[in-house]
């Protein structure tokens, strides 16, 4: 075996290297003692508390329902981006005008927005949509922008010459041109997504990661906690895995031109 | 005579009040079927200014433009532009046939199997047998360049304009490629408009070359190339007559930018 299989096959297995050795380190620094145990258990009083949590059934729901959650908003958000990038690209005065809009709804962080959104709308689905929404629009939309104003005009001109009008280059050229640019904002959106929606379910919710986690915390369950700490880690890659394989189906061709599987 | 593309008068001017640039000072020239015509003109001149102009790319200030006899306004059925940036006028989303398939959004009653067969005999006439299932971006330069013509040809158009179609690809390439196009517009019967700043190109491939002045441009004179449609890359650029047309043309262009503004050379 020479060292450029070994090299490949470490690339292959990376993700799950890295958590070996995120365990590992965990590992040794909690046995050097620095911190009572108590508060910063080892590998194995993390993992019993994950199989306790795995037993009894809660895990699997608190982790549906957040996964679920974080989907449908993602979903969501990287629509109506999109959607908003269009409208800006079709009507510079839009974009104008809304442009001092997302200036000001981008910056509130996704804690600020759950009292609006508890007295607005309830404690149910709509405020996760609301709040996850409301944060994960802006890289799908800001992407969106800036890749439909940076399609090549001879690209355009094509289009033009061929008797198109202006929807059909919006489909059949604009918006697969500028889909790569799109798919890095929906790729950064989902671990923003999953950051809201677990935030929410601290601050309002009855279920899910957040609000397991919270009680948790509350009757002094710690290695639960830290499980459920590793659980929302391990979501960002379940996550960044579907994301990816629609990028795979949608724009294969890009990663393959520039030759940047990531 | 037929005439295919007719230009009268055409100005175009960019900005207003003080700031106004005229680029075209009232052009006229006109090109009948089967014809190959050269445009050739001093750098800056609004060559391409002119060709998106005639290809109704591009609006002009004054001045009319008629394919067919009809004025044209916005791109016209039957007119086929090939970039000079080939690299940014493909799709890299598609693959080569794809490619060429999309220059035939305008011909009605094919059904998608017979636009994809025609795309494969047009990748064949332009020399890229094999390659329809490899994407632009896997191909040279030129290759791309030869992809470009083929979606040119396949929008079956009457009249191909070949904006510096060679401009970016290596001189040997070149060679072939002006060979090739010469071929090509003959067996596609095609009217051809080359608009270039290589006045070798622009005498070695055309029956008449329009020389343009500088800005504000305007014609300043035609000369036709008795040389027959049978050109060599070496017999005919030795031709007594392909250099003297070549010694007319130049002359007029070193003049031109003699007389130039240095901030416009």
């Amino acid at each position: 075996m020479n060292s450029f299989r070994v090299f490949d096959l470490l690339l292959r297995f990376r993700t799950l290297i890295s958590f070996v050795l995120v365990v590992a380190v965990w590992q040794f620094v909690a046995s050097l003692g620095l911190v009572p145990e108590k508060y910063f258990p080892g590998i194995p009083a993390i993992a019993s508390g994950f199989w306790a949590m795995l037993k009894s059934g809660e895990l699997f729901n608190a982790e549906w329902r957040t996964l679920t959650r974080a989907l449908v908003g993602l979903a969501g958000a990287s629509a109506l981006g999109i959607g908003l990038a269009i409208l800006s690209d079709i009507s510079p005065t839009f974009r104008r005008g809304f442009a001092p809009v997302a200036a000001l709804i981008q910056p509130i962080p996704p804690a600020a927005l759950v009292p609006m959104a508890v007295f607005m709308l309830g404690l149910g689905p709509k405020l996760y949509t609301f709040i996850i929404i409301l944060v994960t629009v802006w890289p799908p939309y800001f992407n969106g922008v800036a890749a439909l104003a940076s399609v090549s005009d001879v690209q355009i001109r094509s289009g033009q010459m061929l008797g198109l009008s202006r929807w059909e280059i919006l489909w059949r050229i604009k918006l697969p041109a500028a889909m790569p640019e799109i798919f890095a904002g929906v790729r950064y959106a989902s671990t923003i997504s999953l950051l809201a929606v677990v935030v929410a379910e601290m601050l309002a919710g009855h279920d899910g990661l957040g609000f397991l986690l919270i009680r948790k915390a509350f009757a002094i369950r710690i290695p639960e906690v830290y499980t459920l700490m590793f659980v929302c880690a391990l979501n960002g890659v379940v996550m960044n895995a579907m994301v990816n394989a629609l990028r795979w189906q949608m724009t294969g061709w890009h990663i393959r031109m520039t030759g940047q599987p990531a | 005579m037929d005439v295919v593309l007719n230009a009268q008068g055409l100005t175009k001017t960019y900005g207003s009040g003080k700031d106004a640039v005229q680029v075209l000072g009232g052009i006229s020239f006109a090109v009948t079927r089967g014809e190959f015509v050269s445009v050739v003109g001093p750098s800056g001149c609004g060559k391409t200014t002119l060709l998106f102009a005639i290809a109704g790319l591009h609006s002009v200030t004054s001045g009319t433009v008629t394919f067919n006899g009809k004025p044209v306004t916005a791109p016209p059925k039957g007119v086929a532009v090939v970039f000079q940036d080939y690299s940014r006028s493909l799709f890299p989303w598609k693959n080569n046939r794809d490619n060429v398939v999309f220059g035939m959004a305008r011909l009605a009653g094919l059904s998608s199997a017979q636009k994809k067969d025609k795309a494969q005999e047009m990748l064949e006439a332009v020399g890229l047998t094999g390659f329809a299932d490899k994407y632009p971006w896997q191909l040279s330069g030129g290759m791309q360049q030869r992809v470009a013509i083929a979606r040119g040809l396949a929008s079956q158009s009457e009249l191909l304009l070949l904006d510096e179609p060679l401009a970016a690809v290596d001189a040997q390439t070149r060679a072939d490629m002006q060979d090739l196009l010469l071929d090509l517009a003959i067996r596609f019967k095609q009217t051809c408009v080359l608009v270039t700043h290589d006045v070798e190109e622009a005498v070695y491939m055309a029956d008449r070359v329009v020389v343009l002045t500088r800005r504000p441009t305007t014609v300043d004179h035609e000369i036709i190339i008795e040389l027959g449609k049978k050109r060599d890359q070496i017999s005919t650029r030795e031709d007594p007559r392909f250099l003297s047309a070549r010694h007319d043309v130049m002359t007029s262009i070193r003049n031109f930018r003699a007389a130039a503004p240095a901030h416009a050379a």
